[in-house]
């Protein structure tokens, strides 16, 4: 066994039990920790696919921006935990048969076609995945690339109407009004009568 | 040897398991975000092995707009998920049960 | 190959739609909250605005070529979009009309909500002129989350909310769905445009049976999409739990979109595999006539009612694309865009109906409106007739141009139980007209509702009849775009 097939079944192995724990653990935030180390795992599996670009950004995107996300969600909720897991042992018994019985089939049907693919040639040295992806990404897909941008512009419109709240009494700076300050507004002379000297 | 079969046979594995958290977990809202996200992990391994194995770019592209989707989307689903909560006090499925029939 | 700026100018449309919701968000911030309706004026000019470009983009193709394919492939400019657009921009703008004054009363006229309206528009146009399996994708999901922030828009309402987040979960795995079912249709053909993939299913479609693997999980993502049984659960409890006005914007100009996707991703892209989807199709549409048409009868809701007729109706769109021959299509393309319209004026009289304070969403509200309101009742008589398919209102030419395609594919025998289960639903729609006219009213206060908005729907509701004795043009154009 090469090493590269080592590294395949350690690394494989992990995401399979992180998605395990993702869906079984008791609680939220442990659900979203394994859920980053799936992310891990699953980006030095798309590594040795030679996929460098998308690696490093499922670990920046994901862990470092979605995850902090869900746990920030996580804990500002304060959330019920014991009444939420009722029920999951009930179905438990039917969703392993359903799962396994769709996993065997769908394993038959994937590796009777792709069983005997050849493996590519590997890339020279120079070879830069994140050039190549660049490369297209403003040419051939720049279409697809400006809808993908609106879509974010979507995400903040949403965010924003959708949990902005404008309390009153709140303390904060306004820097327009700080700039737009004048002299008179801030300084008053007044006039002393000077006392005569004694 | 690992050959293109072996991601894809990962991918489905992957894939299964976020439809039975879904089905599992049909209380905890948080934990359907995870396992939407789950979902989208196995979709993205499958493209990223065929793109491999095919030497084409076109599967890591999507792969790319993937990831850009599912953070906006995740962005949203928490967002909404914070109206809900903030209505109901809570995000157990089987409370929010207004609508019946 | 560098993008050349000329190649741009075919989309002024789409950049005219994006240009204007960025301006209308940016300008919403400046204004006063009694000059909000400045928005709503806006985004109806860019509707105006985007339909001319829309019909120029198309005036320049006569003649020389009748598909453009720009862009690296992702996008494609035909009749097809031409006429879809059209009707997309048509619907839309009466939605928006319909329910300004509804949003006033509520205290939810903000600028947010056109601007959202407006990039779901642009999510639609996106799927309509979709060539590449991206540029699905993204439609879709412009489209999607636009319209799960909508359902969510009035945040202290607890059931919207609630919708939002059922909406939202449900939308978010039938995404999942497609995609994987995208990535088994990349993994074997090796390309993610329409035109490659069609040529590498006609030739191998036979015998790669990863292909049809594929399908299956694409065609269950769109039946969630398209709100088909089995997978209609999402239907009733999101049209019955968001606001009237968002439940008009969702069940109209959307399900045109919906079927631009299904011709382009099942037809354009995976015709060769007609034999694997059509007894797909075949079960999603006896599934949704059934339960759209049983379970409607039992619905005190009308939202919830009209929910269950949605599904019964988009199980006749699916109807007519399962015929796989070019009667069917335009039968199911003629169908989706006169129920958008017929739906727009169902639910759009509701919005009227309803005042500060009071939502109509019981059958019950609809008592004695023909001693309240004559010309609306008659209106409503019209729509609730063609959704029940009786002549001569457009419901009855839509749903007999499918069935024909149908029988002319052999397949009498759907047609039959077709025709059994409209036979089944025209009950519930009959009972609605029963309540309008023969039971006296409850509710004795009179109706407010713009004048504008009145016209149109009386424009809607009149269309609906003119459609249905003249459907010579519009049924010409759905041929052309399918010829």
């Amino acid at each position: 066994m090469a090493f590269t097939d080592l590294v395949f079944y350690v690394f494989a192995a992990i995401s399979v039990f992180a998605g395990v724990r993702v869906i079984s653990s008791r609680n939220p935030v442990h659900s979203a920790l394994y859920l980053v180390l799936a992310f891990f795992t699953t980006s030095a599996l798309w590594l040795l696919l030679e996929a460098e670009f998308l690696a490093i950004t499922l670990v920046l995107v994901y862990v470092g921006a979605v995850m902090v996300l869900f746990l920030f969600v996580v804990m500002m909720l304060d959330i019920n935990l014991v009444s939420l897991r009722e029920g999951f042992a009930r179905y438990l018994p039917v969703g392993i048969a359903v799962g396994g019985i769709i996993v065997i089939e769908m394993i038959m049907v994937l590796s009777a076609r792709y069983g005997d693919m050849p493996k590519p040639a590997p890339h020279p040295a120079s070879y830069s995945n994140t050039e190549e992806l660049g490369g297209v990404l403003y040419t051939v897909y720049v279409y697809p690339f400006e809808i993908a941008a609106v879509i974010l512009l979507v995400a903040i419109v949403a965010a924003i109407t959708l949990t902005l709240r404008r309390r009153p009494g709140t303390k904060h700076q306004d820097p327009a009004k700080q700039v737009a300050v004048k002299r008179e507004d801030r300084v008053r002379l007044v006039k002393v009568p000077s006392e005569p000297r004694q | 040897m690992v050959g293109l079969s072996h991601y894809l046979i990962l991918g489905a594995v992957m894939f299964c398991l976020s439809v039975a958290g879904i089905f599992l977990n049909r209380k905890n809202v948080i934990i359907l975000l995870m396992s939407i996200e789950l979902m989208l992990l196995a979709v993205n391994t499958n493209f990223v092995a065929f793109s491999h194995y095919l030497g084409d770019t076109a599967g890591q592209i999507f792969v790319f707009f993937i990831l850009t989707v599912a953070a906006a989307e995740a962005a949203i689903g928490l967002a909404i998920l914070v109206v809900v909560f903030r209505n109901r006090s809570t995000i157990n499925v089987e409370d929010l049960d207004a609508m019946k029939g | 190959m560098t993008p050349d700026v000329a190649e741009f100018a075919p989309l002024a449309a789409e950049i005219f739609v994006l240009a204007m919701a960025c301006f209308i968000l940016v300008l919403d911030a400046y204004l006063p909250d009694t000059r909000r309706l400045i928005a709503f004026r806006l985004t109806q000019v860019t509707l105006l605005g985007a339909a001319v470009l829309t019909w120029m983009q198309y005036d320049t193709m006569i003649g020389t070529t009748d598909r453009m394919v720009l862009l690296g492939g992702t996008y494609v400019a035909d009749t097809l979009s031409m006429v879809l657009k059209l009707a997309v921009y048509a619907v839309s703008a009466g939605v928006f009309l319909y329910s300004r004054d509804y949003l006033r009363d509520r205290g939810i006229l903000k600028g947010e909500y056109f601007v959202l309206g407006l990039f779901g528009v642009l999510g639609m146009m996106v799927m309509i002129s979709a060539h590449n399996m991206l540029s699905v994708y993204l439609g879709l999901e412009l489209l999607s989350l636009s319209m799960y922030t909508m359902v969510a828009f009035q945040r202290q309402n607890g059931v919207a909310s609630e919708a939002a987040m059922k909406y939202f979960v449900l939308g978010a795995i039938a995404s999942g769905m497609l995609l994987y079912g995208i990535s088994m249709i990349y993994g074997a053909s090796g390309s993610l445009d329409l035109a490659a993939i069609g040529r590498y299913v006609a030739e191998h479609g036979a015998e790669d049976r990863i292909l049809a693997f594929g399908v299956v999980f694409i065609v269950a993502g769109l039946a969630f999409k398209l709100g088909n049984a089995p997978f209609h659960m999402w239907v009733p409890d999101i049209y019955n739990g968001a606001p009237t006005s968002v439940t008009l914007f969702i069940g109209a100009a959307p399900k045109i979109a919906a079927f631009a996707m299904v011709m382009r991703v099942l037809v354009e892209g995976l015709g060769g595999l007609h034999a694997d989807w059509t007894p797909m199709l075949i079960i999603l549409a006896v599934g949704s006539l059934a339960v759209g048409n049983v379970i409607a009868i039992a619905q005190t809701n009308i939202k919830r009612m009209l929910a269950y007729s949605t599904i019964s109706h988009m199980g006749f769109v699916v109807l007519g694309i399962l015929a796989a021959n070019k009667v069917g299509y335009s039968g199911a393309m003629f169908y989706a865009i006169t129920y958008a319209l017929t739906s727009a004026g169902g639910f759009g009289l509701l919005v009227l109906l309803s005042r500060a304070g009071f939502e109509a969403e019981k059958l019950d509200d609809l008592k004695g409106l023909n001693d309240r309101n004559p010309w609306l009742a008659f209106l409503m008589l019209l729509l609730m007739f063609s959704m029940a398919g009786v002549p001569p209102t457009v419901g009855f030419y839509a749903k007999l141009s499918v069935l024909q395609a149908v029988v002319s594919a052999d397949m009498v025998w759907l047609a039959a139980v077709a025709v059994f289960f409209s036979i089944i639903g025209a009950f519930y729609y009959i009972r609605v007209v029963k309540v309008m006219y023969f039971d006296k009213p409850e509710d004795e206060a009179p109706i407010f509702a713009g004048f504008d908005a009145k016209a149109v729907l009386s424009v809607n509701g009149l269309a609906v009849l003119a459609l249905g004795v003249y459907p010579s043009g519009l049924m010409a154009w759905c041929a052309k775009a399918l010829g």
